[in-house]
């Protein structure tokens, strides 16, 4: 008789002493996990972001309150991309020249455009300020495009 | 037409140009990047991600501060 010769009943025997055996794991891959794998953790970061969009959006213009508001994530998020960057979406190798200046010829006229109309400070001619403020002047809209310049900004971090 | 309704389909012609490139872009027409792409092609060295990050806080304190 060889040590382990159990034969089909020992065999039977040795399966049922195991226990059940469990689904392989799923180890997640090195790196940052999925984006809804933290619901709690995004939960309390939405509702930050809801609640500091909501704060800037009540600030008095032109008022020192406003203005550090507006600086304070630009200071964090400054610190975040230079000093601990978060995985970043890798960058094209490189872009069509072509392409891109259209690109560029666009936004220059949006500032011509826009400038032009600062300097000549009329409401015959107004500005995109002009004419967006008007649009994001109720609290709540406010808040919602300032959540929206966060959020961009975070998506430039991750650039 | 008054002056400035000839501003506002100035403004509204441009914007709708930035909308058209992104969308040429996004179907691949053209050679065309996206704005994600050039973004993050421009932002590949630190000074030009200290600009556009610069550029981002500027729209921010323009619009939210003032």
């Amino acid at each position: 008789m060889t040590a382990g010769n159990t034969g089909a009943d020992g065999a039977a025997a040795e399966r049922s002493s195991r226990p059940p055996e469990q689904p392989p794991t799923r180890r997640p891959p090195d790196g940052p996990l999925p984006l809804g794998a933290r619901p709690a953790r995004n939960a309390i970061v939405g509702a930050g972001v809801i609640g500091y969009a909501w704060l800037l959006g009540g600030a008095a213009p032109f008022s020192t309150r406003a203005l550090l508001y507006v600086l304070l994530p630009g200071a964090v998020l400054g610190v975040v991309a230079f000093a601990r960057p978060p995985e970043r979406i890798p960058p094209p190798e490189s872009v069509d020249v072509a392409g891109f200046s259209y690109w560029m010829i666009c936004i220059a006229l949006l500032f011509e455009w826009e400038a032009s109309a600062v300097r000549q400070d009329t409401p015959a001619h107004p500005s995109l300020t002009d004419l967006i403020n008007p649009l994001i002047a109720p609290h709540p809209i406010k808040a919602a495009a300032i959540v929206v310049w966060l959020l961009a900004g975070w998506a430039l971090v991750k650039r | 037409m008054s002056t400035r309704t000839i501003t506002v389909i100035g403004f509204v012609a441009v914007i709708a140009a930035l909308v058209t490139l992104e969308i040429l872009g996004r179907r691949k027409i053209g050679r065309i990047p996206t704005l994600s792409e050039w973004l993050g092609y421009v932002m590949r060295a630190r000074t030009g991600r200290a600009l556009i990050l610069a550029g981002w806080l500027w729209l921010g304190w323009h619009y939210f501060a003032r």
